[in-house]
């Protein structure tokens, strides 16, 4: 099971490149979504079907002007965008791309950390990247960009909630916090009969899941739920002062974290890796949850495409009034069936 | 030096200064975030120990309770106020002195207690492993041993809630106590003109319509009339200019 620490880091410093890649051609990727959708062409100029309008992009940002407003809190300024960036790349550490693999005679774990939290983990990396939005928001000294934080602090604390309540019914499932332990049950598959299904969380939890969908969306501040950064009444939110190379390492945490939230959906709800022809070949596995992981992503364009902006009010509502609620019973209702299960009821 | 002693004292180390930088830094948005970071480095001691269940829950708890602090403060307080608050207040200081020392002295006579002349707990790491880990021994442990002291936190905290709700209720559903709107936040009727008005109904009712309310008192929608502000609108909402 375990590895040289140097093999880690090999593993490690490959997932986040590709990662920081995947994040580059995901501004691509929406860009062209989302003008198919109104029906333009989107970015064509840039190589072949604008394939480098990413790396355009990023020598553009690279070479604008740093702006700091006068009256800036110049340190809180300085780290709060690195704050959203560092918490939303080391989340990926505890995704599961596949169990052990043999590369060269050496044995090479497809994971970066097997922490036995890893669920949490994320939560909990999600809940200090706000710090990144509300002290930069702060930090700003403008009307729009305070606004726009205190708004984001309490959506994100509202559906971070609604997040984790949302996983609790996978994890009575489990009997696990570990990412790998839920890929590992959802590997085995449903018999109905002669109907044989694999046994995804997305069947046995279908309320957990669109729970997790909605509060996901939320939790990444996108449309419909973008309400800290809504350009028509607030400019742009939290990052209306920031320019430059440090407007865009809020760019990077918000695509960084979209595909995180897509991974681990896959993960816990689609079964990762699971797939036909994983369990032979290992590569396969990584393709499948990289498939599952586009269906989120494109899931999410599609709905910045189609939904206007919920009014604050009702996000609050949405939140606290309607999901609270069938999360809970979601939890309730699978702790019953789990004790039915085992023959402790009845 | 093996490397998780050097990572630990590392870890004390930053721990400890932001915990300083807590009480000795001026700005209280400062402050909140030194004690993000202590308490982050704590959860990475709980890490090294082996409990990772639990530095998990510090940071998702905690470190998320600190951000609900910030907003207080960012709404709140009042930066005029904070030269005052830091040194006019020798009897706060005393106390807290007080209160700390004696916190310090508990913590190292139960250290002392328990180190010194007090036998081991029944968890050895065989037996958390039988249960499935660290995660799970806890549970256990919180669910059965400790049911009922589980249980009273959980009450304490509804009532901590249903508090918290009833505070935020609207009028119309909490105890009733119709507050009376007059017409005087509108600047669009000269100034102590109001008990001309007529009064408002009560609660959450919308304001009455403007000619409703005017139009039946003569003299007061007189056309051309000035427009009195007591104060420029900007000086409300521009940033900056109450602290300088």
């Amino acid at each position: 099971m375990d590895q040289p620490l140097w093999l880690s880091f090999i593993v490690a410093f490959l997932i986040m490149n590709v990662l920081l890649g995947g994040m580059a051609y995901m501004t691509w990727f929406e860009r062209k979504v989302l003008a198919r959708m109104q029906d333009r062409l989107g970015p064509t100029r840039t190589g072949p079907a604008g394939l480098l309008q990413p790396i355009a992009d990023g020598i553009k940002l690279l070479g604008k002007e740093d702006l700091i407003p006068a009256a800036a809190d110049k340190p809180v300024f300085f780290f709060a965008p690195l704050v959203i960036f560092v918490t939303a790349i080391v989340s990926v550490a505890v995704i599961p791309f596949g169990g052990q693999i043999d590369v060269f005679g050496t044995d090479v774990n497809l994971y970066i950390a097997d922490l036995n939290v890893g669920a949490l983990f994320l939560l909990a990396f999600g809940s200090i990247g706000v710090y990144g939005i509300i002290l930069g928001a702060y930090a700003s000294a403008n009307r729009f960009s305070l606004l726009g934080g205190l708004r984001a602090a309490a959506q994100v604390i509202s559906y971070e909630l609604i997040l984790g309540l949302s996983l609790v019914g996978v994890f009575l499932l489990t009997q696990s916090l570990s990412l790998r332990d839920i890929l590992d049950a959802q590997r085995a598959n449903l018999s109905f009969g002669v109907l044989e299904i694999p046994n995804w969380y997305i069947i046995t939890q279908p309320l957990a899941f669109i729970l997790y969908l909605i509060a996901a969306v939320a939790e990444t501040n996108r449309a419909p739920f973008d309400l800290p950064e809504a350009e028509t009444e607030l400019v742009s939110g939290f990052h209306t002062e920031y320019s430059a190379f440090r407007f865009s390492f809020y760019f990077l945490g918000e695509y960084i974290n979209m595909i995180i939230i897509s991974l681990f959906a896959s993960t816990i709800f689609l079964g990762g890796t699971d797939g036909p022809g994983a369990d032979t070949y290992w590569g396969l596995g990584i393709l499948w949850l990289l498939a599952k992981t586009v269906f989120f992503l494109f899931f999410y364009i599609w709905l910045r495409a189609t939904l206007p902006r919920f009014r604050y009010d009702q996000l609050m509502g949405i939140a606290w009034k309607v999901l609270l609620p069938f999360a809970l019973l979601n939890i309730a209702f699978t702790a019953f069936a789990r004790l039915i299960a085992n023959g402790q009821v009845f | 030096m093996p490397w998780d002693v050097l990572i630990f004292y590392l870890i004390a180390t930053i721990c400890t200064l932001s915990a300083i930088g807590v009480v000795a830094v001026n700005n209280p948005v400062h402050s909140g975030v030194f004690l993000v970071l202590c308490f982050l480095n704590i959860a990475a001691i709980f890490v090294m120990l082996g409990a990772e269940f639990l530095a998990v829950v510090q940071v998702i708890v905690y470190t998320g309770a600190i951000l609900v602090l910030v907003l207080f403060v960012l709404m709140l307080v009042d930066p005029d106020d904070l030269p005052e608050f830091h040194t006019g207040r020798p009897v706060q200081r005393y106390v807290g002195l007080l209160l700390g020392a004696l916190l310090l002295l508990e913590i190292g006579a139960v250290i002392l207690n328990r180190t010194v002349t007090g036998t081991s707990g029944t968890d050895t790491a065989a037996s958390i492993a039988a249960v499935g880990g660290n995660t799970q021994a806890l549970g256990r442990t919180l669910y059965t041993d400790y049911l009922l002291a589980f249980e009273v936190v959980s009450l304490v905290l509804t009532v901590g809630v249903i508090g918290a709700i009833v505070l935020a209720l609207p009028e119309r559903l909490g105890a009733a106590s119709p507050v009376t709107r007059r017409g005087t936040i509108s600047l669009a009727h000269p100034k102590d003109t109001d008990a001309a008005l007529s009064p408002g109904p009560a609660g959450e009712t919308p304001m009455p319509a403007r000619p409703a309310a005017t139009v039946a008192q003569p003299g007061l929608a007189t056309a051309g009339r000035q427009l009195i502000m007591t104060k420029d609108p900007d000086a409300y909402t521009t940033p900056g200019s109450r602290r300088s």
